[in-house]
């Protein structure tokens, strides 16, 4: 069998080294920003993954405006929805102040004890009557949902908040972490200091409408209806694949009135989610071609290192032929070469990689990168490098033997 | 051992056709030290990379060791090389980022002799050669008469039956060429058979036999009057 070579190999790179070790550096740093990109990457898909809590395939938005003299908003808003409900392939609708995962919202701190200066907990609130949790696909896992009577009128004027409230299983562990969340039910929590709101029901999940928000789960439904300003966003949610069409149909029953108001903001959610995540989405773009461009690189790299090399020993690799070496041998010999080239890049790699993202998690609070990220990056810098390296290889062994007595 | 018939070699671009060996015949027997000469172009290395299976051949019949090789796949023609035959270049042909040790290591390498072998066999071929004390130097770190002595270490050191010698003195001063050349008579006094490539005619002299080769063929193959050097024969 014939032997590895790993003994000459190194002893004859650690005579020629300059280029050895520009290649072993340039795969270090590039194994450091391709692992921690990845690892970034891998965090902000974890978080576009994160569910709102909404049924997002089947649901959207609508807004109207009434600018017409008289504009009678509340008959407006109660005739919208019985339309709206009565549309084949909406299976609910609601009015809401806003969308989650949207960015802009309400949001207020509540508080388990009355008074000035007590613990308080922030969660984002939304205005939604008695259809709002079927209509946003939220399940109620305690307590009891709003009732016709729970609806109150928010106009410009309106002071207080009322009384029943439904909130999420993350802001009723928050605000009671030594309850279940069912026994949160019946409980009193206190908004501006002192006015008091009952929980009458726990739902398992709505995001807040900012995503960056550390209290991003803290969600709580408020039964009421916006009248003050003439403004209403209506979130409908269709039958299962019917959105597009029920999008379009309700579009076309608001516009009906367009004499005395305007229709707009015709959203989807996906295309809600799509804005929100946008600047997500770029980065991981950018950090993709940033990666491509750094393998192209460093792949670029070995290959011209081992084209020189092949260049470089034209005699030396036909003597090798002469004294025996096969076509496979010279080919190993070179696949043998970058490996204790890759090698040497992937352990100064392995530590830029930890460096690098030490500094992150200090400087961007992102996560540690998990262990098994450097053995798997490892290994595919050695494929990258034996897949580079191949090429110049394969040139190498077709070299012929007779190069041995030729004066090159 | 080597046994040539009517071996042609011709060599083709889209302009020109060179016959670089027309109708070659020689055999050679064991033992035997051949010398090769004849004028520059004449088709003496074409011979010897084929002797030296470093080359494949147009057209004719060539048995290595009473072996055909015709037909011989490249890694069969490899393995043979390994085994059977020894090569010694006029530039050395040392590897210059390796040490003495790992120079004359190369061959047995791809003999796939386990350390401990390779390791006597090193030892024992620098020993033959007088440069036993330095096996950690660079070829850099050594004249040319040590260079090829390394050189003829490592065609040595897989125990060869056949030595090919392309012009081994070639690139040395006298004195480093005789020693050379009394280095070559002892190995074949041992019987290894030669067949060297020389324009050095005294040296030519020294050998069994001498072929002189003119325009591809073999015009003479004669026996020479033994008149070997002192070293040798001693």
């Amino acid at each position: 069998m014939t032997q590895l070579n790993l003994g000459p190999i190194f002893r004859s790179l650690l005579r020629n080294k300059t280029g050895a070790i520009l290649i072993a550096l340039q795969i270090a740093f590039t194994m450091a920003i391709v692992l921690n990109a990845l690892f970034i990457i891998g965090e902000r898909n974890d978080l576009m993954a994160r569910s709102s809590g909404v049924d997002e395939a089947n649901s959207f938005q609508i807004s109207s405006t009434g600018f017409a003299t008289g504009f009678n908003h509340l008959n407006t808003l109660e005739e919208d929805l019985r339309e709206i409900r009565a549309l084949p392939g909406v299976r609910n609708a609601t009015t809401i102040n806003s969308v989650p995962i949207s960015g802009g919202g309400w949001s207020m701190s509540f508080q388990v004890e009355s008074g000035e200066n007590k613990p308080s907990t922030p969660s984002s609130i939304y205005m939604v009557d008695e259809q709002g949790i079927d209509t946003l696909g939220v399940e109620l896992v305690a307590g009891s949902n709003f009732t016709k009577t729970d609806i109150r009128l928010r106009d410009g004027t309106q002071e207080g908040w009322p009384q029943n409230v439904i909130v999420t299983v993350a802001l009723a562990n928050d605000m009671f972490p030594e309850l279940d969340y069912a026994e949160t039910v019946g409980k009193t929590i206190f908004i501006n200091n002192t006015e008091p709101m009952q929980i009458i029901g726990v739902i398992d999940q709505l995001q807040a409408p900012w995503i960056g928000w550390n209290k991003l789960e803290n969600a709580m439904l408020s039964p009421e209806y916006i009248v003050g300003d003439n403004w209403n966003r209506y979130f409908i949610r269709a039958e299962e694949g019917m959105r597009d069409q029920t999008m379009r149909d309700v579009e076309e029953l608001l516009a009906k009135r367009a004499d005395e108001r305007l229709v707009e903001n015709l959203r989807s959610f996906e295309e809600i989610r799509e804005d929100s995540y946008s600047r997500h989405s770029a980065m991981i773009q950018i950090l993709y071609v940033v990666m491509i461009i750094m393998i192209a690189i460093t792949g670029k790299g070995i290959v011209g290192l081992a084209s020189f090399n092949v260049n470089r020993r034209l005699r030396q690799i036909g003597t090798r032929r002469a004294l025996g070496a096969s076509k496979a041998n010279i080919v190993q010999y070179f696949m043998t070469e970058n490996v204790v080239i890759t090698t040497l890049g992937v352990i100064v790699g392995i530590a830029l990689t930890i460096g690098l993202n030490m500094t992150l998690v200090s400087a961007f609070e992102l996560g540690r990168m998990p262990w098994y990220f450097l053995p798997l990056g490892g290994l595919c810098f050695y494929l990258l490098g034996q897949v580079a390296v191949f090429g110049p290889a394969l040139k190498a062994s077709s070299i012929p033997p007779a190069m041995a007595t030729r004066n090159v | 051992m080597l046994k040539m018939e009517n071996i042609s070699k011709v060599f083709r671009t889209d302009v020109v056709e060179t016959h670089a060996l027309r109708q070659f015949s020689l055999n050679v027997d064991e033992g035997d030290f051949v010398t090769v000469t004849g004028p520059s172009g004449s088709g003496k290395t074409t011979f010897l990379n084929i002797a030296g299976l470093l080359e494949t051949y147009s057209s004719g019949t060539y048995e290595l060791d009473g072996k055909d090789v015709s037909n011989l796949s490249d890694s069969a023609r490899s393995r043979l090389r390994n085994e059977k035959i020894g090569f010694i270049f006029q530039s050395f042909n040392l590897i210059p980022d390796l040490n003495l040790f790992d120079n004359v290591d190369v061959p047995l390498r791809y003999r796939g002799f386990n350390s401990a072998e390779r390791k006597k066999r090193i030892e024992e071929a620098l020993e033959t050669v007088g440069l036993s004390n330095r096996m950690k130097h660079l070829p850099a770190q050594l004249s040319g008469g040590q260079q090829q002595r390394v050189a003829i270490a490592r065609a040595l050191a897989g125990s060869p039956r056949f030595l090919l010698a392309d012009e081994p003195t070639g690139n040395l001063d006298s004195k480093m060429a005789h020693s050379v050349m009394d280095l070559l008579h002892n190995i074949n006094a041992q019987g290894t058979t030669i067949v060297m490539v020389t324009h050095d005619p005294g040296f030519a002299k020294q050998a069994k036999r001498n072929i002189f080769v003119r325009d591809g063929q073999v015009s003479e193959n004669t026996l020479v009057e033994q008149d070997l050097p002192s070293a040798a024969s001693a």
